[in-house]
């Protein structure tokens, strides 16, 4: 496995996927995961990962903070203009 | 029409942005502000929340945040780029007033342990259950990522929400949280890893379809 390009592959395949990666070993990468199967799996997994704790993330601010940061930021500006 | 009158006053006039003068004169800072940073309220409030673990300190982070980020609106550089100027404040107000609260075990060395010190080592997946592990994540509750998330060392939680949900560049991740951009990468994909394995652990646990990641001792 290792001199078939999966090593490289995958040690980079977190910061291809983030577009972390220069253009050679981007198209090494890009070539490598055309062609293995094995890798193109682990970057669904990368990819599902990342997608997942997106999701779980996602948050509303609570009405009651909006309006305490909004009386915050009120009490800040007359301040800054007394 | 201006620059047919005179040619004088027509070359004049075209150094001045006159429009951009207008609109600096007009905008009152803080509308200003309000315009440009409420809109991240969401996003920090979230990020306060992995940061803190619970609604209250999270309300009160954000708070110090936008006081902070409107005392020093004047030094934000119109144009350049907003979120990330925010989550700094955030992430320094979050280190020098709460995180002295939280001290965790690890705190400061964590970048120096080994992978089998923090237990979670590289590990190989057969090729025949990867697409049942992709799956496996797929379906994972929210509450079982944000368990997982909360429980692994806080500067990789931190480097795989910057990255992972909002998206910043390894550069901008290296800016938010002032350490070279190698230890942003080191911290990301042990974060991913760890995180990767306790979802894992969650699913066999529950009995879910999914195989068990084997570590490379």
């Amino acid at each position: 496995m290792s001199d078939c390009g999966c090593d490289k592959a995958r040690q980079s395949l977190e910061e291809y996927l983030r577009n972390e990666v220069c253009k050679t070993e981007h198209s090494d990468i890009r070539e490598h995961l055309e062609t293995c199967p094995a890798c193109q799996e682990e970057a669904v997994i990368s990819r599902t990962l990342t997608d997942v704790v997106a999701r779980a993330c996602k948050e509303t601010v609570p009405e009651e903070l909006r309006d305490q940061v909004l009386a915050r930021l009120r009490e800040a500006q007359s301040a800054a203009h007394a | 029409m201006i620059a047919t009158i005179d040619p004088v006053i027509a070359a004049w006039d075209a150094d001045v942005d006159w429009p951009l003068m207008e609109e600096q004169a007009v905008t009152d800072p803080s509308a200003q502000f309000e315009e440009q940073a409420l809109p991240f309220m969401d996003q920090l409030y979230a990020a306060a929340m992995r940061m803190t673990r619970n609604p209250a300190d999270a309300a009160d982070l954000v708070q110090e945040t936008f006081v902070k980020a409107f005392a020093s609106w004047s030094s934000f550089t119109q144009g350049t780029n907003l979120k990330a100027w925010l989550y700094r404040i955030l992430t320094n107000t979050y280190i020098n007033t709460y995180r002295k609260k939280q001290r965790e075990p690890y705190q400061g060395t964590i970048d120096d342990l080994e992978d089998w010190q923090l237990g979670g080592a590289e590990s190989t997946t057969a090729s025949s259950s990867r697409s049942a592990e992709a799956e496996a994540i797929d379906r994972m509750p929210a509450s079982a990522v944000k368990d997982a998330l909360q429980s692994i060392p806080e500067d990789f939680r931190l480097a795989v929400y910057f990255a992972d949900v909002e998206g910043f560049a390894y550069q901008e991740i290296a800016d938010i949280m002032k350490t070279p951009i190698g230890t942003v990468m080191s911290r990301l994909h042990r974060g991913r890893r760890l995180l990767r394995d306790l979802l894992a652990d969650y699913a066999n646990e529950r009995g879910i379809a999914m195989p068990p990641t084997r570590s490379k001792k």
